[in-house]
């Protein structure tokens, strides 16, 4: 009996210690205030530029003694499900990354920031930042993040293969049929031991190509008021023939699936229409790579439909250092933190850092033609402000683009079928569609 | 206490900890999935009720859901007979009085133990159309290999291929299985003039039907759940996991993405109670046609 009682005190003792560790860990929050300075949490991707944030971190904190950061860094790929759990355990971090994408997606957990960027207006240098970002800063008007930097696409080019094949190197005057004759005259068959190189590489399985192509030809993936899908527009058709026909008719792109391994790396590709900022470093890290940067080539309805994307900053609409939070966010923001990633081959979103980068004539290295970077963006335009935009274009749209390049779909059949699988996604996923 | 609560008491003692865990976490969260297979749910705004509409655009309207059923029952029609033939093959080899049998045991084990995003990411730069090692090997006989990672056609069978890498789990199981058919009978049927295939026909077979039985189902099951082989598939090349085209877009990838990179817990749900129904009319069907030629020796 004696021992009976005594297994059944052990296991109730045992409920009990589990019970509380449940209780404790659903109830442990970070402390608002560790020894007297009220702490804000920075949720962050572990990037190339850690030791930058960290630095300036310290540095801000040696500046505002009162105030304690938390950095939570997170792997890239992981981000969003470690944010979307900490918001439904009612701990969304004080400041996040945001930006392009991501503006729409994670806007329900983001703070209007119209109040304290009209307040500090002339103190973050509001006037500074490029139009083009200043407007992708906001959503219908309100402004709820802060750029850092910001992303483009260009056309990217070899300068040796150039001048091998005897190509002028592109101007910002060229068109859709230039690309074809350049990369016609680029593209040459293995010979022996002597790699083949193709006039021009595709990017697969992603929209960071062929959505310039559609939007060039003067077509979008939603119609202006983002309920439906208009990837079966003529225009839009138009865009993804060319995309499709770079290889099946002009024979400057390889087949799919023959993509060569980092081909503009490896000198076996000699443009990449659409390709984005954040590979500099790779690029300049290439021995003998002798490349450069030019403005996209304009399609049939103009030169406009290059992407342009940012990374900047938000807070928490539920934080309750607000104020804390914008300070950090404005001294993150500030024209020194933009010159130190641009030192680091990013790309600035303030007109003077990028100015004096332009002018600046100790300026070495590639790209050598930064004005076109600059050029480029006005021409530029965001991404569609859809909060599902990335699923619908990933999940919905690419598999039939996929297949049109496969040869499996004509053009006009792709856009159709995406238009019609687009349309059932948003009936469902978003009721005021119709 | 009469002996009846005494008994009460110990039972509760020792099993309340894991019934308390199975209700914790299983049972709840299952009936709690089932009620959100008909809410809309990105787990952050409390469930919507929707009815029956999750499922209704699962059915009628999901591009992917159709492809990916089609993926899964093709790779699992396929796979796992290759895969059981395998290992009951091997398992037959090692099962010999060769010399070294326990090292080639192991060699054979080894890729089980493997990570199978290790192996993915080998055979991907195999399969790899432009300078992969199968193409040069190919170019040598002058045959131009198609593009097999990338191509919908080819990326299916190269996934099969991949995943038959380790079938060292059934081979083990095989091998258990083996040694426990009495000498006896095959010293028997061979004094009685029957070939090595009529003695495995006639005498291996049926005695190690109960564990042929587990392996075929433990591999259907296996198959239908298919995720990090074709999740490192997609990222071992930089794809949308499940591609080209859908063309490995496994039914468990299908719902892993729905779950927690879109975060439609609703649409999920409903995806894995569909598969929870699948999973169960095939192995109730498995055991019904079991009766037919699985052997217990009672």
């Amino acid at each position: 009996m004696l021992s009976q009682i005594r297994a059944l005190l052990l296991w109730l003792a045992a409920l009990a210690l589990v019970v509380t560790g449940f209780w404790w860990a659903g109830h442990s929050r970070e402390p608002e205030m560790q020894a007297g300075r009220k702490v804000i949490t920075w949720m962050l991707h572990i990037s190339p530029l850690r030791d930058l944030y960290e630095q300036q971190v310290a540095e801000f904190e040696r500046l505002h003694p009162d105030i304690a950061v938390r950095l939570i860094w997170v792997p890239e790929s992981e981000y969003h499900m470690k944010f979307k759990t900490l918001a439904a355990a009612g701990q969304t971090p004080d400041m996040f990354y945001s930006g392009d994408v991501w503006l729409s997606y994670l806007r329900p957990f983001m703070a209007d920031l119209t109040p304290l960027v009209a307040r500090d207006a002339a103190e973050i240098g509001l006037e500074d930042y490029f139009p083009e970002i200043r407007a992708a800063m906001q959503h219908e008007g309100h402004y709820f993040v802060l750029p850092e930097s910001m992303n483009i696409s260009l056309l990217y080019f070899n300068r040796r293969l150039f001048r091998e094949a005897g190509v002028e190197a592109p101007t910002a005057d060229w068109t859709w049929d230039d690309l074809v004759r350049a990369g016609q005259r680029l593209t040459r068959p293995a010979s022996g031991d002597r790699p083949g190189v193709w006039g021009c590489s595709r990017m697969a399985g992603w929209w960071g190509e062929w959505l310039i192509f559609v939007r060039q030809a003067g077509g979008t993936v939603f119609t202006p008021d983002g309920r439906r899908c208009a990837l079966d527009s003529p225009a839009a058709i138009t865009g993804l023939r060319f995309y499709l026909e770079k290889s099946s008719k002009y024979g400057i792109s390889a087949p799919a699936g023959f993509e060569p391994l980092n081909g503009f790396v490896n000198e076996r590709v000699a443009m990449i229409m659409g390709g984005h900022i954040n590979f500099w470093l790779n690029y300049n890290a290439v021995p003998g790579l002798d490349w450069d940067v030019q403005m996209l080539p304009a399609g049939p309805a103009g030169r406009r439909g290059g992407e342009v994307a940012f990374a900047g900053y938000a807070l928490s609409k539920t934080t309750r250092r607000r104020e804390a939070a914008w300070e950090l966010m404005k001294f993150l923001t500030r024209p020194a933190v933009t010159a130190a990633i641009v030192a680091r081959g990013g790309t600035s979103v303030r007109r003077s850092i990028a100015e004096t980068e332009m002018h600046d004539p100790k300026r070495q290295g590639r790209p050598q033609n930064l004005a076109a970077v600059y050029r480029q963006l006005e021409f530029s335009l965001p991404i569609p402000r859809h909060p599902n935009f990335l699923e619908i274009m990933l999940q919905v749209v690419q598999p039939e683009v996929d297949r049109m390049v496969l040869g499996e779909l004509t053009p006009e059949e792709a856009g159709r079928r995406a238009a019609a699988a687009v349309n059932a996604f948003l009936d469902t996923f978003d009721p005021q569609a119709r | 206490m009469n002996d009846r609560r005494a008994q009460l008491l110990w039972f509760w003692l020792f099993a309340g900890p894991a019934l308390a865990g199975f209700a914790l976490f299983s049972l709840w969260p299952m009936l709690y999935s089932f009620w959100l297979s008909f809410c809309q749910y990105d787990v952050v705004a409390p469930p919507r009720f929707i009815g029956l509409r999750n499922y209704s655009y699962l059915l009628m309207d999901d591009p992917a859901f159709w492809p990916s059923i089609k993926v899964t029952l093709v790779f699992t029609a396929v796979q796992m007979p290759l895969a059981v033939a395998a290992a009951l093959g091997v398992a037959l080899l090692l099962n010999q009085p060769v010399q070294a049998r326990g090292f080639w045991r192991a060699v054979y084990f080894l890729p089980s133990i493997l990570p199978q995003a290790a192996s993915v990411a080998v055979f991907v730069y195999i399969f790899q159309a432009d300078g992969g090692l199968l193409n040069r090997l190919l170019a040598l006989a002058g045959i131009t290999g198609p593009a097999w990672t990338s191509s919908p056609v080819w990326a299916l069978p190269v996934l099969i291929v991949i995943s038959l890498w380790g079938f060292g789990y059934p081979m083990v199981i095989f091998l258990g299985g083996l040694q426990t058919v009495p000498r006896e009978l095959h010293e028997a049927a061979h004094i009685d003039g029957a070939g090595a295939w009529a003695r495995f026909r006639h005498i291996t077979l049926p005695l190690i039907s109960p564990v042929l039985f587990f392996n075929i189902v433990m591999g259907v099951i296996g198959a239908l759940k298919v995720f990090d082989l074709a999740y490192a598939f997609g990222a071992a090349q930089g794809l949308i996991p499940g591609g080209p085209a859908r063309a490995t877009l496994f039914y468990g990838l299908n719902l892993y993405q729905q779950a927690f990179t879109y975060f439609h817990m609703g649409l999920a749900s409903a995806m894995a109670w569909l598969l929870f129904a699948v999973i169960v009319v095939i192995t109730w069907l498995n055991f019904r046609l079991s009766r037919r030629w699985v052997h217990y020796g009672d």
